[in-house]
């Protein structure tokens, strides 16, 4: 519970219009993209970098833990308030665009952007955000940093890290941190806003980011190879990359995952394949963007694919991504809840992960389907499954382990893209070590002694 | 959700009379189920395309938060209230939502039976309630005499053919808007003037059309909007028109979608169109001589044509009939098509959040750097020629007909 007089505070900081303590607001605040549900006591939607120091200053005194948050899409709950209950800190108003720098090719954002909204207003300049999380309409800039969301693209481009030049944050007393610039070499002291990307809300508040950009590809061409055997699909893509290619994306797609997409929309996808491979290749150049396409076609089909094919039009391109763009929604509609891991593997290990994550599915009795980025050894093992069978849920948590141990016995790790939160937190020291945790406590306590920062998410504090 | 059967109605009427016997919770959850709900996977995608969340920033005006309300009162976590029946009401109903969810849910559905839902359980609000009882009492939306339906048309210089036939092929269903509102008279005169001119044999129901039922379904008012129906499927019947065309795309919606789910199989053998379904018809066979207009036009899809009727092209195939006109999209259109807000009646409720929406699209319209928009939709039309008057925008609003009847005049 918040007192009359905390929430009056917080009032006189944002005003009345955005301070929430109804049971039907913060029910709406009590979810993320997962399961994961737990209602905070109150909910606060600043407008300012200021407004949000005046929130987190009355919070540090009050030890009233805060989850800050942009769109609510996380997939290991980060952003649900967890047993502490606490403050949602929701930065959605903060969404505009504050800078288009095309000399220096920067963005400088408020926190709640929405990913796909930046991108639309740089590339009509001719400019380029890469990092595309497949939540790219439905995710803020701000929640991209503090997770350091991944995505197709970043084989080629990097991850979200690879763009953030500065942010602005607020510190947990109050305190508004002001880290990083333009200057693309910068070794000034310690990189804090490194320290910021990834750190889910637990270090510091993000309000504002400097974000890289790059000139536009203005051409893009589509293939896609079929395989029947999972191991010739891993070595060609080895080859591939080996042969000097760099596709702009390289997804792979299982047998399970290729029914339950051809269950649900009949695209014709062949259902003996062991693995479906859907390959991009893009720049400013046709000629050389087409020469690696047929260059990686051609690599595919000595490889052992039994079927490669590249697109010849816009809609031939849109033919083959839609089946990979709804793997989704096909699982959603077999079960109720899937929980959509996200190890990262070495590439080499993709079959055996693959292999080991099935007999998995087996040994439990759960449908997994398997799908992700093959360039970048991220895989995304689906479990499908109904939350509300007790049974089936405890047998989903043994898989879920499972399939965790399969990545660090293959030198992979938990997430490769969607962060630990609340769902990873017990497999973290096992992945990291016990030094490693200890560190990130010892950072932790350093910047927010009081532990009001989005408790419990990552490890306990 | 279920499909609404009448009995069913009969029953939540009945649980309502019974002195507040349910709780609103029992009475909404009976209806809404947690089954209904988890077809949504919480994702979020949704949140993108509807224009409450987009200029409210608020998880409470997102398709999944109120999901998340209804799932929580089916599983008795809360209990419903003004409040929680405002998240509703807010609603535009645009089925943006619908198009946008990965999972296939057909979410304006759910939302619209959230809206019956909340009816039942006394929780509608005031202003929709009293416009609930003015329809009842005088079978339209002004709650003028509704043997007053043609006052549209008096001060035409030529009586509309259709008030006198006898024998008509189609019947043009005016709706409440185009028959009352003074601001839209011109839609339906425009219209006649060009069935007339395509010498279409048509009847005006006068007095005998009633509101065709949609603000009451929006109500919630699910049996009102039967009763209405039940006229209006009679009234046609009784004309002897084998066709009705409609202006009103709400009108439309709700004869081609709401009427065979309310009254089964006896609207079968009626045939409904939109009028722009009727001009592309007409200007093909080569009955309309439109005469060249120099303009440049954007086209704003109505809700309930577009993506709740799959109507994207014959609006845009007569505009585009028209010598000298071109049309330019603005960067939202078809299926991605944003509410102007107009829509779910929000604006009997909250006309401040229908400002915040209709400027958003009206912004999208100047971003075209077109002289008009287009559209198909007396409410439409209403909605965005107010945003345009607010924002001091040069740009004119008009309906298809409108510039039909412009071209052929011209």
């Amino acid at each position: 519970m918040v007192s009359e007089q905390i929430i009056r505070e917080l009032t006189e900081v944002v005003g009345p219009a955005y301070v929430h303590t109804d049971p039907v607001d913060l029910q709406c605040y009590a979810f993320d993209a997962t399961f994961e549900e737990w209602r905070p006591d109150i909910v606060v939607r600043p407008a300012t970098t200021a407004e949000v120091a005046g929130v987190l200053t009355i919070c540090n005194r009050a030890r009233l833990p805060v989850i800050a948050r942009g769109m609510g899409s996380g997939l290991a709950g980060g952003t649900v308030p967890a047993q502490f209950g606490g403050l949602v800190l929701s930065l959605t108003r903060m969404d505009h665009i504050l800078e288009i720098d095309e000399q220096n090719m920067t963005a400088t954002v408020e926190a709640g952007v929405i990913t796909a909204d930046l991108q639309t207003a740089v590339e009509a300049r001719g400019l380029f955000y890469p990092p595309d999380p497949s939540s790219i309409k439905h995710s803020t800039l701000g929640g991209n940093v503090a997770c350091n969301a991944g995505g197709p693209r970043c084989l080629k481009y990097g991850v979200t890290k690879d763009y953030v030049m500065g942010v602005k944050a607020v510190l947990a007393d109050g305190r508004i941190l002001a880290a990083g610039g333009k200057p693309i070499k910068y070794v000034t002291g310690y990189d804090l806003p490194a320290l910021l990307i990834g750190s889910e809300g637990t270090l510091a508040v993000i309000t504002e980011v400097l974000l890289r950009l790059i000139a536009r590809p203005t051409v893009t061409m589509t293939g896609m190879a079929v395989f029947h055997d999972l191991d010739q699909a891993s070595q060609a893509v080895n080859k591939v990359l080996q042969a000097g290619f760099l596709p702009a994306t390289l997804e792979i797609m299982d047998d399970t995952t290729i029914h339950t997409v051809e269950e649900y929309l009949h695209l014709g996808l062949p259902l003996d394949a062991a693995a479906i491979l859907i390959f991009e290749s893009d720049g400013r150049d046709r000629t050389v963007v087409q020469a690696e396409l047929d260059g990686m076609a051609g690599l595919f089909r000595s490889a052992g694919a039994s079927e490669v094919r590249v697109a010849q039009s816009e809609e031939e391109r849109n033919a083959l991504w839609r089946g990979r763009r709804s793997v989704s929604p096909s699982l959603a509609r077999r079960r109720p809840n899937k929980l959509g891991e996200d190890i990262s593997l070495p590439r080499s290990a993709i079959p055996e992960a693959v292999r080991r994550i099935k007999a998995i599915g087996r040994q439990y009795g759960l449908p997994i389907a398997i799908f992700g980025h093959a360039g970048d050894g991220n895989l995304h093992p689906n479990i499908m499954f109904d939350r509300r069978d007790a049974e089936e849920w405890a047998r989903v948590q043994k898989a879920s382990a499972a399939i965790f141990a399969v990545a660090l016995e293959l030198g992979g790790t938990l997430t490769g893209e969607h962060g630990v939160g609340l769902l990873k937190r017990p497999y973290l020291e096992g992945d990291v070590g016990a030094t490693a945790v200890d560190v990130m406590r010892a950072i932790k306590r350093a910047l927010d002694p009081n532990g009001i920062l989005n408790p419990g998410k990552i490890f306990v504090h | 959700v279920t499909v609404i059967t009448e009995v069913e109605t009969q029953e939540i009427e009945g649980q309502k009379t019974e002195a507040g016997a349910k709780s609103a919770r029992q009475t909404l959850s009976e209806l809404i189920g947690q089954e209904d709900t988890l077809g949504c996977i919480r994702c979020g995608l949704c949140s993108y395309t509807c224009p409450t969340y987009r200029v409210e920033r608020c998880e409470s005006a997102a398709p999944r938060g109120r999901i998340a309300l209804l799932r929580a009162v089916a599983e008795d976590k809360l209990a419903p209230s003004e409040l929680f029946a405002h998240k509703f009401y807010d609603c535009v109903l645009c089925a943006a939502c619908t198009a946008a969810c990965p999972g296939g849910m057909e979410v304006d559905r759910l939302l619209l039976e959230a809206r019956r839902g909340l009816y039942a359980a006394g929780l509608v609000p005031e202003k929709l309630a009293a416009l609930s009882r003015q329809i009842e009492a005088s079978h339209n939306i002004s709650g003028e005499d509704n043997a007053r339906r043609l006052v549209w048309s008096e001060n035409m210089e030529q009586r509309p053919a259709g008030a006198e036939q006898a024998q008509a092929d189609v019947v043009y269903f005016v709706g409440c808007v185009g028959s009352f509102f003074p601001t839209s008279y011109s839609i339906p005169q425009s219209f006649v003037k060009a069935l007339e001119a395509g010498g279409v044999r048509y009847a005006l129901l006068a007095g005998e059309e009633w509101c065709c039922g949609y603000p009451a379904l929006l109500s919630g008012n699910v049996d009102l909007a039967r009763r209405l129906a039940e006229h209006n499927v009679e009234a046609i019947r009784q004309s002897g028109a084998r066709r009705v065309v409609a202006t009103c795309p709400s009108c439309y919606h709700v004869f081609t979608h709401v009427y065979p789910e309310l009254l089964g199989d006896v609207t079968r053998d009626i045939g409904i169109v939109h009028s722009t379904e009727l001009l592309d018809e007409m200007i093909k066979e080569g009955r309309l001589p439109l005469k060249p207009l120099d303009m440049v036009v954007t086209y704003h899809d109505p809700c309930d044509l577009g993506r709740k009727s799959k109507l994207y092209e014959p609006p845009r195939a007569v505009i585009k009939a028209i010598p000298g006109v071109k049309l330019v999209e603005m960067a939202s259109h078809h299926a991605d098509a944003l509410c102007c807000g107009g829509g779910g009646n929000v604006e009997t409720n909250d006309p401040a959040l229908v400002e915040k929406m209709s400027a958003r699209r009206l912004a999208q319209a100047q971003d075209t750097g077109a002289q008009t928009i287009v559209t198909a939709c007396q409410q439409c039309k209403r909605t965005l020629t107010g945003a345009a008057r607010r924002e001091k925008a040069r740009l004119r609003t008009v309906d298809v007909v409108e510039l039909v009847c412009k071209s052929l005049e011209s």
